[in-house]
Parts: structure tokens; C-alpha cells; sequence
């Protein structure tokens, strides 16, 4: 008879968990003995405005979320990677990462391949590139290449990308000259709050997890701060699991530069929390954690990296709803669920990932749509319930707008002590949320600090 | 593909259309706790209206979302005026109200304030986290 128990956590993506991060000083100190010059991290910037901080990949990285990648991808890689969504290896992966700069600060730094060059953020040492190989790209050809178009990928892509999508413009504002190689953290950051207590990397994750008895978890993706159709689906997508309900629900929120009018991550990671808090779904089955990854807002291909995190997390289910990490009309409204469902050929995909050469363990569980329908007196799934013209339906914007025009979202909405964690952060951070003033501040600020260490004579000049 | 804009009607709208035919018209959404009117408007026309500010966009049901209040307030207007629920509504704002909607949104980016309601109860539950920091 057929096992039908999960008995154990998926293995991570690519078999191993990439952990880049070196915790002993002295080790650090003589890994930067062998740097040959410093950089200073800066955030790339669409128009002025920061769109995207690659210490936030690097962190991703080296803490093992994007196993197994292990650096800035070379060019070799970058081509399969847009060809093919897969690295060299085969294993699946659908984003370049790339470490870029700009032709300027490359001349002024004087480094190349089989060079060192020590990273620093926030004026103090953090991560070593060890230069593998430099070359250039052209940085709108690779952002059209990342996203598709209607020619090429006419199952899922409807219309051009363009400036008004946010993802595209970070990859057309990277610096052309890209520099690859491994990443490797030499001063561990410090989370700042709230984020510390939402700290959970893949090697953290799986030991939660196993302390807690969990083997069935089910992920949730997330960019908002929820609302009662976000619960809907985590507690129904969870029934899942094998002769019982999934053990356990992970929210995993995507931290990283926002737009304005988006609510600030601090909203997002405590809304949820609130929603255990409040006793809303019980905290011994729910637990709240996060990315760093400024979000490229790729609906299929984000639903990959998606899968990559969280499978390396230790999860066995992924959520997948309508317009998944979606913004505007550029992709079709189920492109993630055809993908997962079928495959998307024109993408890599002539099954879904989970059953090609190189995918996922981790297992979709492709959800329509939750509604508000007072007839069936519940928030009720959209395959079930046929009261058209009755229910009502979710829309983060929507409630974004209810609060601009001044009007509390009713518990039909929100939860009343989720709204209060969004005042809250309202309080200190003002209005709009993400206002440019936020932004700016945040992206000195960052989600860490740096313990301060000394840079190595050599370095100081 | 036509897209809808609505606008959330309180008891002050719901005033100002009461014995209108608009009144008819005013749909309750989630369960009655919210009621609004919906305007249809084709395609292009809900383009011109993203278009004018930033932050507006459509969402997933195909709705004009994120523009200013300041804009749904004149689009009201109209609609009280006019009495009824039409493109031509749209239009005319467009039209005839855009530059003031523009001063008064520019305003409202600043000003919105905190709604003032207590807060302690959830400051209670988060004292003591059941995730502790790393």
C-alpha cells in the first residue's frame, strides 16, 4: 500500500542549503586581508527614487533562501537563466542575480577577475565578491528577456512591459558592467525591529519547524497586510496536507523597496502576527517570516523564486492565487496557475516545475479566489459559491482606497486589531504610506545594522 | 474589456441621492457593511483616468483604484448633479474639475490624518510576541 504520510521536510532546492556566512571575527579579518579594494553598496535608482538594494540578494544568498545560487550569476549562467530558467547546473531558477556597476566606479576600483573585493554597507564591512569573471550587458535587453513578450511568450504575456512596471524598471536601471562571482557575509547584520523576530533563514526555518513537529507546511506569499480573504485562504488552502491538515502555516513576506501607497513591510510582518496574536488562526500552527528581495513583481516567474525560498525553507505546499505577485495587466490574471497547473513551454516549462528535470518538491496548491458572500454567510470559495451579484470581492487596492477617502475598513475586511496595527505604523510613519520621505529614510536605514569592525590597513587608503 | 470606478457612498451621499433614481442604484457590498455606486466606463477611458495620477491603477476585478479622494468627491459630485451613472460623468471631471482635484490631492498626500481610535489593545498582545527575535 502507497505511503500516503509526509514524513519528512522537502530536501533544499539544488540538494544542499547554501550558508555564506562567516560568524568567526578572525576568520573574517584574514578573509578581508585578501580584498584588493572596497566598494560602497548603493541602491539602484528609476528616476531618482530607490528601486532595488542588491545587499538585500546578497543577504538572500548567503543565508541559503536562494540556494543553490551562491553569488552574482556569470555570463554562461545569466544565458541559461534567461533561456531557459535554469542555472548551468539544471536546477531551476528564473531570475538573473547580479552583482552591477556602473563603468565609473569600475575604472576608480581597478579590480578583475580573480580579484576580491570587500562589500560595504552602511560605512562598515560586510560581504567579499570573489571576481570570477567581469562583463557587460545591456540592461533593457535583460529585463525584456526576464519578463517575456506577447511574440515570445504569447500563453501568458499580454501586452509589452514598460515603465510602469516596477520590476522591469529595476532591471533596466542596473549599471552595465556586472561582476560574478560568490558572496560571502563577513560581519553578520543584526535585524532591526520588528524584523528580528520574523528571522527565520531556510537552516532556521527547518529546525523550527522540526522543534515544532511539523512535516506538512503550506507557504503563504505575501505583500499586504491581510485582510479576511488572505485568512480565508491560508486556513482553507491549508486543509491540504496528508490524512490531516497541514501542520503548519508560514507566512513568508517579501521585504524590500516598495512604491508609494503600498503599506510599509513594519504593517505587513506585525498584520500578520496579529492575525496569531488575536487568535485568529492559533500561533502554534502559524508562524510569520520573510525574504529580503525587492520585488520584481514577475506573477509566473515571481511564483519561482517563490518556490525556490520557501521549498529551501522547508516547505511542502506553496499557496497560488490569482494575479500572483502581479502588478498591472502585463501578464494573463492565472499565468502562476497555468504554469503550475500545465507549464508554460515558452518559458522552459513543457510540464510544471514540480515535474521537470531540475524543479520542485514543493507543492502547488492553486487557489481561485476567496469572497465575501452574505448569503452563504462565509468568506466562500469562488469555485463553490454562484452568488453573483451578491458576493463581494477583495481587492488590496481597494481597501488602500476605502482608508484614503477616510472610511475604517469594516470587520468584513479587516480584522479590527489588524487595522490597528496599520494605525500604528500610520502614527509613525505618516501618509501616505511608503510616502517618499519613508522611502528615503528606509533606504538609509535598512532592515539591519552593522556591528562595527575595523578594515584592514591595506583597505584604508 | 470596460472598467468600473466606484464610489463609497456614506449617509452624507447617501443624502444627497436619497429620492433620486441614483438611489436605486446603490449596491451593498460585504454584506451591507459598505454600499457604493459603479460607474462603467470603456477601456481608454479608464486609461485617461489612471494617467492622471500616480499612484491610480486598475486591480484585479478591473476596478479604477488609488486615485484620490479629492477625485472621487468631484466624481460624486457630478454624479449628484448629472443623476446619473454614465461615462459622461467621467468625463466631464475630466473635463472640467481636474485641476482642482489636482491642488486638493496634492494636499491630501500631506494631510490625512491618523485616525484617532485606541490602539493599546493591540500594543498589549504584542508585548509579548510568541516569535522571539533571532
Amino acid at each position: 500500500m502507497p505511503e500516503v504520510r509526509i514524513k519528512t521536510l522537502p530536501p533544499p532546492h539544488g540538494g544542499k542549503l547554501v550558508d555564506r556566512v562567516v560568524r568567526d571575527p578572525e576568520m573574517a579579518r584574514k578573509l578581508m586581508q585578501k580584498c584588493s579594494a572596497v566598494y560602497d553598496i548603493k541602491p539602484t535608482l528609476f528616476k531618482g527614487n530607490p528601486v532595488r538594494n542588491v545587499y538585500r540578494e546578497i543577504m538572500s544568498v548567503c543565508y541559503g533562501f536562494f540556494s543553490p545560487v551562491e553569488g552574482s550569476m556569470t555570463k554562461a549562467e545569466l544565458e541559461s537563466v534567461l533561456e531557459k530558467r535554469r542555472l548551468l547546473s539544471g536546477w531551476v531558477f528564473p531570475y538573473p542575480i547580479l552583482f552591477d556597476i556602473s563603468e565609473e566606479d569600475f575604472k576608480k576600483l581597478g579590480v578583475g577577475a580573480g580579484d576580491w573585493l570587500l562589500l560595504r554597507l552602511k560605512g562598515e564591512p560586510f560581504a567579499i565578491l570573489e571576481i570570477e569573471e567581469v562583463y557587460e550587458i545591456v540592461p533593457g535587453d535583460v529585463a525584456v528577456r526576464t519578463f517575456g513578450t506577447p511574440e515570445k511568450n504569447p500563453e501568458v504575456v499580454k501586452v509589452p512591459f514598460d515603465q510602469k512596471h516596477t520590476g522591469y524598471n529595476i532591471y533596466c536601471s542596473l549599471n552595465p558592467i556586472i561582476l560574478a562571482g560568490k558572496y560571502t557575509i563577513i560581519n553578520e547584520p543584526k535585524l532591526r525591529e520588528p524584523f528580528n523576530r520574523f528571522w527565520y533563514p531556510p537552516k532556521r526555518a527547518r529546525e523550527e519547524f522540526e522543534k515544532r513537529g511539523w512535516t506538512t507546511v503550506i507557504a503563504h506569499q505575501t505583500r499586504n497586510v491581510p485582510h479576511t480573504g488572505h485568512e480565508a485562504l491560508m486556513k482553507n488552502a491549508a486543509y491540504i496536507g496528508d490524512v490531516k491538515p497541514c501542520d503548519g502555516i508560514v507566512v513568508n513576506a517579501i521585504v524590500g523597496a516598495k512604491r508609494i501607497g503600498d503599506f510599509p513591510d513594519e504593517a505587513i510582518v506585525e498584520g500578520h502576527e496579529m492575525v496569531h496574536l488575536a487568535g485568529y488562526i492559533k500561533p502554534d500552527r502559524h508562524l510569520v517570516t520573510f525574504t529580503l528581495w525587492d520585488m520584481r513583481y514577475g506573477n509566473p516567474i515571481e511564483s519561482l523564486i517563490h518556490a525556490v525560498i520557501r521549498q529551501n525553507m522547508g516547505i511542502s505546499f506553496h499557496m497560488f492565487g490569482r494575479d500572483h505577485a502581479a502588478l498591472g495587466e502585463y501578464y494573463d490574471i492565472f499565468a502562476t496557475q497555468i504554469l503550475w497547473s500545465k507549464g508554460i513551454p515558452s518559458f522552459g516549462f513543457e510540464a510544471p516545475p514540480y515535474a521537470v528535470d531540475g524543479g520542485f518538491y514543493i507543492r502547488p496548491q492553486n487557489i481561485e479566489e476567496f469572497w465575501f458572500c452574505p448569503k452563504c454567510k462565509e468568506f466562500a470559495y469562488s469555485a463553490n459559491c454562484s452568488h453573483k451579484g451578491i458576493y463581494s470581492r477583495y481587492s488590496g487596492s481597494f481597501i488602500r482606497g476605502l482608508i484614503n477617502e477616510g472610511v475604517m475598513p469594516p470587520p468584513e475586511i479587516y480584522r479590527p486589531e489588524v487595522y490597528k496595527v496599520v494605525v500604528k505604523w500610520w502614527q509613525k510613519f505618516g501618509y501616505p504610506f511608503n510616502n517618499e520621505k519613508y522611502l528615503k529614510e528606509r533606504e538609509e536605514r535598512l532592515e539591519v545594522d552593522l556591528p562595527h569592525m575595523e578594515l584592514p590597513a591595506h583597505l584604508k587608503k | 474589456m470596460a472598467k468600473f470606478l466606484g464610489v463609497i457612498i456614506d449617509e452624507k451621499r447617501m443624502a444627497a441621492i436619497k429620492g433620486t433614481p441614483l438611489e436605486e442604484k446603490v449596491e451593498s457590498i460585504f454584506g451591507g457593511a459598505l454600499r457604493r455606486l459603479v460607474i462603467e466606463v470603456p477601456d481608454d477611458l479608464g486609461q485617461k483616468v489612471i494617467d492622471q495620477f500616480t499612484k491610480a491603477r486598475f486591480d484585479a476585478r478591473g476596478f479604477i483604484e488609488e486615485t484620490p479622494a479629492a477625485f472621487k468627491r468631484a466624481i460624486f459630485k457630478r454624479i449628484a448633479e448629472m443623476k446619473e451613472l454614465s461615462a459622461a460623468v467621467v468625463e466631464k471631471v475630466l473635463a472640467e474639475d481636474l485641476e482642482k482635484v489636482k491642488e486638493e490631492a496634492a494636499k491630501e498626500d500631506k494631510e490625512l490624518p491618523v485616525p484617532d481610535i485606541d490602539i493599546s489593545d493591540v500594543l498589549e498582545l504584542q508585548k509579548n510576541p510568541v516569535q522571539k527575535p533571532a
